[in-house]
């Protein structure tokens, strides 16, 4: 009886192991079509554009891409918003599904453009003759890794800090601090407290892990490094990071990490109308250019001023710049629509009306000389701030690495236990994160 | 007569007071669902004003209509599957004696107990070569070759009928199909009922699957999905967070009231023959 | 709901002798036993058995999905064991889950069950109300419970404050994250408390009376006429609630995403997980992140081999126990 099941048996047992073959060969990027030789003279057909942004910013988005399709009526562009980094690159890796992709931040330069999920755009940017000195130094240098460059810089996120007018005015304060003991000074008259003894209104809240207290915003207070140029972890050899955390974790200290923690649980969500900063519950804050339109929006009688972030006492020479990041657009490795994709990328990042548009309408900073010097370019003083830091020679960036913000992340989530027990040896701690950080990249991209 | 009396009163106050706290979180929850955004902030605990358009406003932020028919489809199609793929393959594991049984049994248990996790990464792998990806299709389709556990399940119902039945069917003439369709899957009704109401749910609440295949599209988010994501899209409305989980618990809970019996029977049985 | 054991015994039914066995009929019935068991075959060997091997294959390789697979050999399993600092973590977190939530929640069903069996509840009502929250989808149930476990604005510790106790910061404190999980599973045991409840009932009331003419009390009856009978159930749900416990991921995952309040901007599911402090980070999280966060999809198959390694080893050790205890004996 069973000869004949047991027959039947081997050949599905075989096409099994056969298939598995087959297909641990195959790779998924989705198999794309090539740029053309010389510039298309007219543009037809749909591209698919992903990117990150949700509600009222990507009403902006959509605004500019409607300009885009009145301009070449014969292309349609699909637009998926909400996409952050771990469904772009589970889309750009599962197939043909996008065409431009617009990623929040520069961590994924470093992975996709040695992998190419990205493609290398060195071709079409000859042929095209896209004129690349219109960007700033440091923009073309986070949208670039190992000499490919496969991304184009979409605006730019800049930090620094943000303080409540009303509040600091009536503590006595009339002009931002400029040093982060300056800040803590400061600060520490700004706070409030309840009955019970619990934080009414923080002063600043130096909790490392919310909102936007990152050590990558953090750093360039201190001039602090990254990666060495070999794009091995620096993190143990620099010396502004102890500076920071020294300076940090002492201040959490100062207030209680308990009590603060307690505060901090209990405050809004970022971008929620109920932000801590636009209801003055934090006096002042660490925040990007964003937030002045996230303010006009949700709380525009808030009365604040902006100004570079505090540095590191004894590097005051470093006071004007900040932390820079960008959006960063690149075209997919399985796009099977490159050149509608390309069109569309220089529209968005070298077309002066649009990246003013899009400027104007998320509050970020351009990335294109042209545009930052535009008289449409809606500059309020606020605002104005975060242009010159983008423009500060002391301002950086985090460096692209194939690990993409792996190594920013171990370090980040580092910090944040260590914040709460500072008391184990710093030195030795941050000589083992060096050792993780090379470890893990090790793993990803070693011999 | 006097310790009956009172051990009565201790049971039922036990009873009473976890029966309380039990039923409370569900309470807090349809509560606050009703409050405005600030008020889910402050210390009350009756809305007031009543927000009754925090059920409309759901509907409108997010497509919540077409999320409910994602998981409706999953759901259903996922149900029906299972059904035929499985139902026959536990008949004859269950009623037929064949070299390889065993094997086949100890490796479809071994198949239900492991970690999806584990079989996860090249499964992707395989759909996102077929183009699938971004959609509940690999959540579906793999049901269509039968599903470990619920032909575990069945395979445990079979057993119950004694194969008196199967016999008398078989000298009356009938072919093994006719076997199983007009004598076993019958009087097997309740347990197969139960192994579908199993895998309904099971679909419904299901939130790994959809968030590795179908978290970069949101048409195809189910209402599970949704609900994870939809916090952190909507910033601190608890009022609108708790209206959309009032939303994602009321289908679960009619379906239970129009099914209980076949229901808890099922689940006891399995549990008791497990 | 009681078995009868012949139907049991005689589970491997053959035509009796009253059915007239041709070879034509033995082959059309080994045809038929064969199309009824094909799509479940194919169903094993696509999506068991290759991805099994398939893992292992990817876990001798580096693969971002973007290019094909690069041979490594032992480099990840390398990794694994010497330079990953968080799998430590993971794993224990996982293992909290496994020697922690399942005995407690198990204890506590069968408390309620044997409440509702003893203030003779068992049916209607009470069993509803206690079955109830385990239908509801766990994303539901945790989204429910971190708004009422929220430190400032919760009804949990508000209502601690009329008690003038200072609640804990509850899923934002890395120490009280899991045991707030712990009491949302005490909250869905429903699920196990009817299966107790069922056979708690089931026990044949003629042992009880025996056991009383013979002059045990309370706890002796316990002891030697429940916790007997009771024990094939014990077990059962000891070992689906292991299994739960080394896959646990959605309960971790959406509590840590809802409570760290993160505007999920840009950065992506992954970044969250292990809220807090990497207390809820489970391995099956650790793996995910690995595997679809950062893309290191052979690092991740070797992180799910050892996952089927050590679920596989657990399953025999249990499975073999659980054998010897059911009455009826082997499957």
């Amino acid at each position: 009886m069973n000869k004949r099941t047991a027959r039947l048996r081997f050949p599905v047992v075989a096409l099994a192991a056969a298939s598995a073959l087959l297909l641990s060969g195959c790779t998924s990027g989705g198999s794309g079509s090539d740029f053309a030789t010389t510039t298309p003279t007219e543009l037809s057909g749909t591209v698919s554009f992903w990117h990150f942004f949700s509600d009222r910013e990507a009403d902006v988005i959509q605004s500019v891409v409607n300009d885009f399709e009145k301009a070449n009526p014969k292309v349609k562009v699909t637009v998926h918003p909400g996409q952050d980094d771990e469904k772009l690159r589970k889309a750009i890796s599962t197939g043909s599904k996008v065409d431009l992709g617009l990623s929040y931040s520069t961590d994924i330069v470093g992975n996709f453009c040695s992998t190419g999920a990205f493609r290398d755009l060195g071709d079409v940017i000859k042929r095209d003759k896209v004129d690349m000195s219109q960007f700033t130094g440091t923009v073309k240098s986070y949208t670039e890794f190992n000499g490919t460059r496969c991304s184009m810089p979409v605006l730019a996120d800049v930090y620094g800090l943000y303080y409540n007018k009303d509040l600091l005015q009536a503590a006595g304060f009339t002009e931002p601090p400029k040093t982060l003991g300056e800040l803590e000074t400061m600060a520490d008259k700004l706070t409030t407290y309840n009955a019970d003894g619990s934080i009414k209104t923080l002063g600043f809240n130096p909790t490392m892990g919310w909102y936007e207290n990152a050590p990558s915003h953090y750093g360039p207070a201190a001039g602090a490094q990254w990666l060495n140029a070999d794009g091995t972890s620096a993190i143990g050899t620099d010396a502004g990071w102890p500076a920071l955390i020294n300076w940090q974790t002492a201040y959490v200290q100062k207030i209680g990490w308990d009590k603060l923690n307690k505060f901090t649980s209990g405050l809004g969500q970022e971008f929620s109308a109920d932000n801590a900063f636009q209801t003055g519950q934090v006096a002042m804050n660490m925040d990007g250019e964003y937030r002045t339109a996230f303010i006009k929006d949700q709380a525009p009688k808030l009365n604040y001023g902006t100004a570079p972030f505090p540095t590191a006492d004894g590097h005051t020479d470093l006071y004007g710049g900040g932390y820079i990041t960008g959006n960063i657009a690149g075209i997919s490795k399985g796009s099977k629509n490159p050149e509608l994709a390309w069109a569309l990328m220089k529209y968005l990042t070298t077309d002066t009306a649009a990246v003013v548009k899009l400027s104007n309408g998320l509050k970020n900073v351009p990335t294109t000389h042209a545009a930052l010097t535009s008289p449409d370019l809606e500059v309020s003083p606020q605002f104005k701030t975060f242009l010159d830091i983008s423009e500060s020679a002391h301002t950086t960036t985090t460096p692209p690495s194939p690990v993409g913000a792996g190594y920013q992340q171990s370090f980040q989530d580092w910090w944040n236990i260590y914040q709460t027990d500072p008391s184990a040896d710093l030195p030795s701690a941050l000589t083992t994160i060096d050792k993780q950080i090379n470890d893990s990249i090790q793993l990803v991209s070693g011999p | 007569m006097k310790r009956r009396g009172l051990s009565w009163v201790g049971e039922h106050t036990v009873l009473v007071a976890l029966g309380v706290l039990f039923i409370a979180p569900v309470i807090f929850v349809v509560l606050t669902s009703f409050m405005s955004s600030d008020q889910t902030l402050t210390a009350s605990l009756w809305p007031n004003p009543w927000k009754w358009s925090n059920y409309t406003e759901v509907f409108t932020q997010v497509p919540l209509l077409r999320w409910f028919g994602n998981s409706a489809l999953y759901a259903v199609l996922a149900t029906v599957f299972m059904l035929v793929s499985s139902v026959p393959a536990a008949y004859v594991l269950a009623k037929i004696k064949f070299r390889g049984a065993n094997v086949l049994f100890t490796a479809i248990i071994i198949a239900m107990l492991l970690p999806p996790q584990v079989t996860a990464i090249p499964v992707y792998v395989m759909w996102s070569g077929a183009g699938l990806t971004g959609t509940l299709w690999p959540l579906i389709l793999p049901n269509l070759l039968g599903d470990a556990f619920s032909i575990f399940l069945l395979r445990q119902f079979f057993l119950t009928i004694p194969k008196e039945y199967a016999d008398a069917a078989r000298v009356d003439g009938c072919t093994e199909l006719q076997v199983l369709t007009r004598v076993m899957i019958p009087m097997a009704k309740p347990g197969i009922a139960a192994t579908g109401i199993f895998m309904f749910f099971h679909s419904w609440n299901d939130y790994f699957g959809p968030l590795l295949y179908t978290s970069e599209n949101s048409d195809w988010w189910p209402v599970a999905y949704g609900l994870a994501s939809f916090r952190g899209i909507h910033g601190t409305d608890w009022g609108l967070t708790m209206a959309m989980t009032v939303l994602v618990m009321v289908p679960v809970v009619v379906i239970f009231f129009f099914a209980q019996r076949v229901f808890v029977e099922g689940i006891t049985m399995t549990g008791v023959k497990g | 709901m009681t078995a009868t054991a012949d139907a049991l015994q005689s589970t491997l039914g053959v035509p009796t002798a009253t059915a007239v066995r041709t070879p034509r009929y033995r082959l059309r019935r080994r045809l038929v036993t064969l199309a009824l068991l094909t799509p479940a075959l194919l169903g094993l060997l696509i999506f068991f058995v290759y991805p099994l091997i398939a893992s292992v294959y990817y876990s001798f390789t580096r693969y971002d999905l973007v290019s094909p697979p690069e041979w490594i050999g032992l480099r990840n399993y390398e990794y694994l064991f010497t330079k990953d600092p968080k799998v430590i973590i993971a794993a224990l977190n996982t293992l909290w889950f496994v020697a922690i939530m399942v005995p407690v929640k198990i204890v506590f069903a069968l408390l309620i069950a044997g409440l509702l069996a003893r203030a003779r509840a068992a049916n209607g009502v009470w069993r509803t109300l206690f079955y109830l929250p385990a239908l509801i989808p766990p994303v539901a149930s945790v989204v429910a419970f971190v708004f009422l476990f929220n430190p400032a604005t919760g009804p949990v510790n508000q209502i601690l404050r009329l008690f003038g106790i200072d609640g804990p910061l509850w899923f934002n404190d890395p120490a009280w994250s899991k045991p707030s999980l712990l009491l949302l599973a005490i909250w869905v045991m429903g699920d196990i408390m009817i299966i107790f409840l069922a056979s708690l009932l089931d026990v044949p009331r003629e042992q009880y009376e025996a056991a009383s003419l013979d002059g045990a009390n309370g706890m002796q009856k316990l002891r030697y006429v429940t916790f007997p009978n009771i024990t094939p159930v014990l077990l059962f749900a000891l070992v689906t609630g292991i299994i739960a416990a080394l896959q646990y991921f959605t309960e971790a995952a959406v509590a840590s995403g809802v409570a760290s309040g993160k505007a999920v901007v840009g950065e992506g599911t992954g970044n969250n997980l292990g809220y807090p402090g990497n207390s809820l980070l489970t391995y099956t999280e650790w793996l995910y992140v690995r595997g679809f966060s950062q893309y290191q999809l052979g690092y991740a198959s070797a992180l799910a081999v050892l996952l089927f390694v050590v679920s596989a080893i657990l399953l025999v050790l249990l499975l073999r126990r659980f054998k010897a205890f059911t009455p009826e004996g082997a499957f």
